[in-house]
């Protein structure tokens, strides 16, 4: 029964990076940021499943810390843009 | 014949690695940024979500079913507050 | 020490009404060594490090949070679970459906949709709520108006957006 959770790991992977053509395409920093957030979750989906299939033990932990730090570049980038919009509005930087 | 068990873990994760394919899919057809926030926010979600469900019966000890909960439910309050953020931000990017 | 959070958790459980510091202690305190436990496991030596650390987790939580007003109602929060718990998976069946239906079926837009929670955690709460459930995601608000994008604008989003408020308000407390 742990081949089934590898290969389910596995397609999860495969298909989040698939989903990475977003940051080719963009067209926003936004698309491509959310690009990177489906492969945070993707990623935290195989760690468990491997975890699970292999029982080494800490795995899950690495899915844990993962999920801990997924807010934070999200928050980062967030608050990057939108101190870039109040400057554009004070007129101070021109894009 | 599978034991009832697996037979439940195989439905759940398979139907998570339908959902994470679904939200990569959303992410690469939707028309614009707003609309590829919906398909994260909610397909990966779900997905995770539906993993985690189907690994719960096999873990060995309740507080490594509570780890699986907790990491979920971690993604989940991370995901659904970065996509307010975000949202929040294109909403203003955009007037 | 020990007798002291032997009491305060018995008095979690027993008392009605609305939550006492006591109350709001134990429950964090029991939240936080729990955490603990997840991360430690159980090994009896190492159980007062565990009540330490949550204890000043505790501290940490009360500077950060301090207690608001919520009073939980437990069977309407019980509903309010249950129906977050359906809406999500409606949400990602009605995204999924979306994405891979031949012929895009959308119609985006914003919605503005009037909301009677005060500013303030509980709004937050309940925004964090919504933008889990189908078809709508909140993009801040603006004085008592929150916009809301959706994916079908043609959906009563708005008229589903207040029902859920009520459910909320009933099951958190907030009025």
């Amino acid at each position: 029964m742990n081949e089934p959770l590898l290969a389910a790991a596995g397609l999860i992977v495969l298909t989040v990076a698939v989903g990475l053509v977003r940051i080719l395409r963009g067209p926003d920093d936004v698309d491509r940021l959310m690009a990177v957030q489906l492969l945070g979750t993707g990623g935290i989906a195989a760690l468990l499943l491997t975890a699970y299939a292999t029982g080494v033990p800490g795995v899950d932990d690495v899915a844990l810390g993962l999920a801990l730090l997924a807010a934070f570049a999200t928050m980062a980038f967030v608050n990057l843009l939108e101190t870039d919009d109040d400057e554009t509005e004070l007129g101070e930087t021109e894009p | 014949m599978i034991p009832l068990v697996d037979l439940f873990s195989l439905c759940a994760i398979g139907a998570g690695v339908f959902f994470f394919f679904a939200g990569t899919v959303g992410l690469l057809r939707f028309p614009d940024s707003l609309t590829r926030l919906h398909a994260l926010a909610k397909a990966d979600n779900l997905g995770l979500g539906l993993v985690a469900l189907g690994l719960l019966p096999r873990a060995d000890s309740a507080l490594a079913a509570f780890k699986l909960i907790v990491i979920w439910a971690l993604v989940l309050l991370s995901g659904a507050s970065t996509a307010q953020l975000i949202g929040r931000a294109l909403r203003r990017g955009r007037k | 020490m020990l007798a002291f959070h032997r009491t305060a958790i018995f008095e979690a459980f027993m008392s009605p009404g609305a939550p006492t510091p006591t109350k709001v202690l134990a429950a964090r305190l029991a939240f936080f060594f729990g955490l603990w436990l997840m991360i430690a496991g159980w090994t009896a030596k190492d159980l007062p490090v565990g009540l330490v650390t949550a204890g000043g987790a505790v501290w940490i939580s009360l500077r950060l949070l301090p207690p608001g007003h919520a009073q939980p109602r437990l069977a309407p929060l019980a509903a309010l679970v249950l129906r977050f718990l359906r809406g999500s998976i409606f949400a990602g069946f009605d995204v999924a459906r979306r994405a891979l239906s031949p012929r895009l079926d959308l119609n985006p837009g914003f919605v503005a949709c009037p909301l009677t929670l005060p500013s303030g955690e509980s709004r937050n709460a309940f925004c964090l709520y919504q933008s889990l459930q189908p078809g709508t995601l909140p993009t801040g608000a603006e004085g008592g108006t929150l916009q809301v994008h959706a994916l079908d604008r043609s959906q009563p989003v708005a008229a589903n957006l207040a029902a859920d408020e009520a459910l909320f308000k009933k099951a958190t407390g907030y009025e």
